[in-house]
């Protein structure tokens, strides 16, 4: 009984997490999207002179880009596209590190 | 003839197996006794591999904003991303820049990819431990009931 648990110790500290990069990608991509999307959605409802100085400065980045209503949807693409590739180089060199 | 009195004899053998062998040998008892599923939601993350990884993207997020601006001109020249200047030491939005913002960000997200890992970890080995503790708790629970 104690050689099996014993066992069992070993080989969880043997045995390392591997990460599927695909999938990391799309999760990242898409949190990094709907994060984008409502903090310019919430932005745009605000309303106000100006809306979304500091935002903005994201289309530097994201030719296309504004802090209107059809941006939140512009800023949702570059930013899943961002995070899937984020999330893809993450988990592959996650991977490769891991196997070494 | 004479009895001999009952001694204990313990007899050791020493036999050399070659890798093959043993690997033949040792692998199959160690899949079969944690299932794959249990192996994968309890196995703990690689901290140098997560760190390194989180390091690449940091590090390699810092040059590639850094170059686009430079690439991009004008005046002032990234004036919100040399902000960054405060905390990354020779930090600023300029050709050579981007290589101390790479070198920096790096350095940083190598620190909290491998951060993470080791709180990830921990907490896993803690909740191992209360998974383990319950167990035995209600294995062993009613032991004096049976005295």
């Amino acid at each position: 009984m104690e050689r099996e648990t014993l066992q069992e110790e070993r080989q969880l500290q043997n045995a390392v997490v591997r990460l599927n990069a695909k999938l990391l990608g799309i999760v990242t991509g898409l949190l990094l999207g709907i994060g984008l999307f409502l903090a310019t959605v919430v932005l745009v409802l605000k309303g106000g002179p100006d809306p979304g100085v500091h935002l903005g400065l994201l289309s530097q980045f994201f030719p296309g880009y504004k802090v209107t209503f059809l941006g939140s949807f512009i800023g949702f693409g570059y930013a899943f596209f961002t995070g899937y590739l984020i999330g893809i180089v993450l988990g592959a060199v996650y991977n490769k590190v891991a196997r070494i | 003839m004479e009895l001999l009195p009952k001694t204990r004899v313990e007899l050791r053998l020493r036999v050399h197996l070659g890798p093959h062998v043993v690997e033949e040998l040792t692998t199959p008892a160690q899949q079969t006794t944690i299932p794959a599923p249990v192996l994968l939601a309890f196995a703990p993350l690689h901290r140098m591999a997560l760190g390194a990884a989180a390091g690449v993207v940091y590090g390699g997020m810092m040059f590639v904003l850094t170059e686009i601006l430079v690439l991009k001109g004008g005046y002032p020249l990234g004036p919100n991303l040399a902000l960054f200047g405060e905390f990354f030491y020779g930090y600023s939005v300029s050709f050579t820049g981007g290589f101390v913002g790479l070198a920096w960000g790096f350095g940083v997200g190598f620190m909290l990819g491998w951060g993470f890992a080791v709180v990830h970890n921990l907490v896993i080995w803690v909740w191992l431990v209360i998974i383990r503790s319950q167990a035995e708790m209600e294995q062993y629970g009613d032991f004096l009931d049976h005295m």
